[in-house]
């Protein structure tokens, strides 16, 4: 016996079945097709080696609600439990897909099937007279609640301290405390400065992301915590405080992957990630490439900055020109009224000869460099500086290559999808030329809200609850901090 | 029932109940901490025979210690305390390992980078430090010991109860690093010749 997805070429056995089954109320071939077909639903089917039970679930993605739209098992095989396992199977994918309620309807003269939903947890919520045509039967609309795990996520990978909480796909809270302005006197995140304010900080972030939430612990079903990548000594801070909630409350604990919660962040905005993607992922600590095939087990590093990441190049650029940390809003607010083909600065790796080896990577010290030159020579020569030139030519160059790199994994792989996420999406000209090139590609661009693009502790709860509702197993509460987590770890076990 | 956490050397935990020790966890390893610090506070609560539910106060020990192990310790402790809320108290790990000691006493632990955390006692009272000196101006008087070792959450523990008994006030549980975060901010520097 296999059990299977079921697929378009399954049709013609699946229609002898269905009008088998249901002969004057069996659906349209052309229906049972776009259902298959569709994005939104689950089709799956027993095999026997041919087909002899089929079932269907729906669920649009931030409906938080999922309908059983058909099931059947043929004659021959009923009684053996197949009904209740295809509808466990359906149950499992609403679980996952985020539905907080599965809706059907049955025949009101069905007894069978009737008892089989309620021993479900399916409870009647309505009644449709005179529903089945042309036999003039009613129907039952039935009701199951899905119970969706709460999870309490922690993130303290860099300068951000962040308690966020979910409901399965639902946001709930999601608490912040950012040690941004200590870092400024020193133009850049300072690793001590930053694991110091997340011990100040961690108990307050929890109170607040509780209230926020309405709830109290007790509530919480688990606990997700990003154990990398990150700076070793602010990632403990976080880990220390979710292990000793974890085993304050007896709950189980997730560690989690920094970035792919960054991917995962989409979820709680739309309901889902649609995947594949290409995702780009640029903040003061990262410039990576992913390609997503699946959020838990297919995640692939294309590229990676092999020095700066892209917002350290912004700070230290703003340094150069005198603004302060942090360097992007001030280098975006001066470059408003520059000419961004005043000056050409260096596009990194983006020669030739840099294909073969860096195809996907980044480096951005030597545009730093060219920038410094740039403003050093025009003060021992005398001259004026453009200032507002040199902060639109340089983000101009960061943006190009950023983008022009990303457009680039989209075609090579044939995804016509990108998602961006990180602090650095805060700029409006990466957002702006983002859109302009994805729209003349034929590329769906996809930019969650600002506070899920920077670090914060939703996106890692919102990680944590997925592998919940997909069936996995909790970490081991021995992980450790893996500062250079590799992208393809999305769960430290 | 008191838990008592330290992560100043190794990772340990400690249970008390009414003044009583009842179980007692040490993991040595002075690397391990956000590894050992779960298991540490889970085991004792096992061999305690109790759930954390039945906590009434932790004792956390904040230094002053290598910081990035101690805070491991501490933070797992305040989010402990918090959702559970529970009394915190915040032990300094000089007076807890001068505390075990008799007689007047020079306590330091080590402190990395060639130098150790200081504290000098006399008749059971701090008379000075917590300081981070260089071993080579370490004074240990005449009639004084020079007691050197790591502190554990078991001498936080008792530290705790008798200075709670004896009405000191442990209310800040604030880490002491005793060193600034150790950063000037940069000039920036020419990159042209």
């Amino acid at each position: 016996m296999e059990i299977r997805e079921l697929l378009t070429s399954d049709l013609p056995a699946l229609m002898e079945l269905e009008r088998e089954l249901f002969s004057s109320e069996a659906w349209l071939e052309s229906s049972m097709r776009s259902e298959i077909e569709s994005s939104n639903t689950y089709y799956v089917g027993f095999f026997d080696p041919d087909l002899v039970g089929y079932a269907g679930l729906s669920s649009v993605p931030a409906s938080f609600s999922a309908d059983i739209q058909t099931i059947g098992v043929s004659p021959n095989s009923q009684g053996k439990g197949l009904g209740r396992k295809l509808m466990e199977l359906l149950m499992a994918r609403a679980l996952s897909l985020g539905a907080e309620q599965v809706l059907l309807e049955v025949r009101a003269d069905n007894e069978k099937a009737i008892s089989l939903y309620k021993s479900l947890g399916f409870e009647q919520i309505d009644l449709r007279k005179r529903y089945y045509q042309p036999s003039g039967i009613d129907a039952l609309v039935m009701r199951a609640k899905v119970k969706q795990p709460i999870v309490l996520g922690i993130e303290s990978t860099c300068d951000e301290t962040g308690v966020g909480i979910v409901r399965g796909n639902r946001l709930l809270a999601n608490a912040l405390a950012s040690s941004m302005d200590e870092h400024s006197k020193y133009g850049g995140v300072v690793p001590e400065v930053a694991a110091r304010a997340h011990l100040e900080s961690i108990g307050s972030v929890l109170d607040q992301a509780l209230s926020e939430a309405g709830i109290s612990i007790d509530k919480v079903d688990a606990i997700a915590v990003a154990n990398g990548p990150g700076l070793a000594g602010a990632l403990m801070v976080g880990i220390g405080a979710a292990k000793g909630l974890s085993v304050a409350h007896n709950l189980p604990i997730y560690a989690v992957n920094h970035l792919v919660g960054h991917v995962g962040a989409d979820v709680l905005e739309r309901g889902s990630v649609q995947l594949p993607t290409i995702a780009l992922l640029v903040s003061g600590g990262h410039t990576s490439l992913l390609l997503v095939r699946d959020l838990l087990d297919d995640v692939e590093l294309l590229g990676e900055t092999i020095d700066d990441a892209a917002g350290e190049a912004f700070d230290k650029v703003a340094r150069v020109l005198g603004l302060p940390y942090p360097g992007g809003p001030q280098i975006d607010r001066l470059a408003v009224d520059g000419n961004p083909k005043a000056i050409r600065f260096p596009r990194g790796l983006t020669l030739p000869k840099d294909m073969e080896k860096h195809r996907y990577n980044f480096s951005f010290s030597g545009l730093k460099t060219a920038v410094a030159r740039h403003v050093e020579k025009a003060e021992d020569q005398g001259l004026e500086l453009n200032r507002a030139d040199v902060a639109a030519s340089f983000r101009e160059a960061v943006v190009d290559v950023l983008i022009s790199k990303a457009v680039a994994a989209c075609k090579a792989h044939g995804v016509n999808r990108l998602l961006l996420g990180g602090g650095v999406v805060a700029n409006a000209r990466l957002r702006e030329y983002a859109q302009e090139v994805c729209d003349r590609e034929g590329i769906e661009l996809r930019i969650p809200r600002f506070s899920l693009c920077t670090d914060n502790g939703a996106m890692i709860a919102s990680l944590g609850a997925q592998l919940i509702m997909n069936g996995r197993n909790p970490s081991g509460l021995g992980f450790s901090a893996e500062s250079t987590l590799d992208v393809t770890e999305v769960q430290t076990p | 029932m008191l838990l008592a956490i330290d992560s100043s050397a190794g990772t340990s935990a400690a249970i008390f109940d009414a003044g009583q020790l009842v179980s007692n966890v040490v993991f040595d390893d002075p690397f391990g901490h956000a590894e050992n610090i779960g298991e540490a506070i889970s085991e004792v609560l096992g061999k305690a025979g109790i759930t954390a539910k039945q906590l009434t106060s932790v004792a956390l020990g904040v230094g002053p210690a290598p910081y990035t192990g101690l805070r491991v310790g501490m933070a797992a402790g305040i989010s402990l305390a918090r959702s559970l809320n529970l009394d915190l108290h915040g032990v300094m790990v000089l007076d807890a390992i001068a505390h075990a000691e008799t007689g007047d006493v020079v306590v330091t632990t080590d402190a990395k980078r060639g130098e150790v955390f200081h504290a000098q006692y006399l008749a059971g009272q701090r008379v000075s430090g917590p300081s981070v000196i260089s071993p080579g101006d370490l004074v240990v008087p005449e009639g004084s010991r020079h007691v050197t070792r790591g502190c554990d959450a078991e001498l936080i523990g008792r530290y705790a109860i008798s200075a709670l008994a004896n009405g000191k006030d442990l209310s800040d549980v604030s880490a002491l690093y005793l060193r600034s975060a150790d950063v000037s901010p940069s000039k920036g520097k020419r990159v042209s010749g």
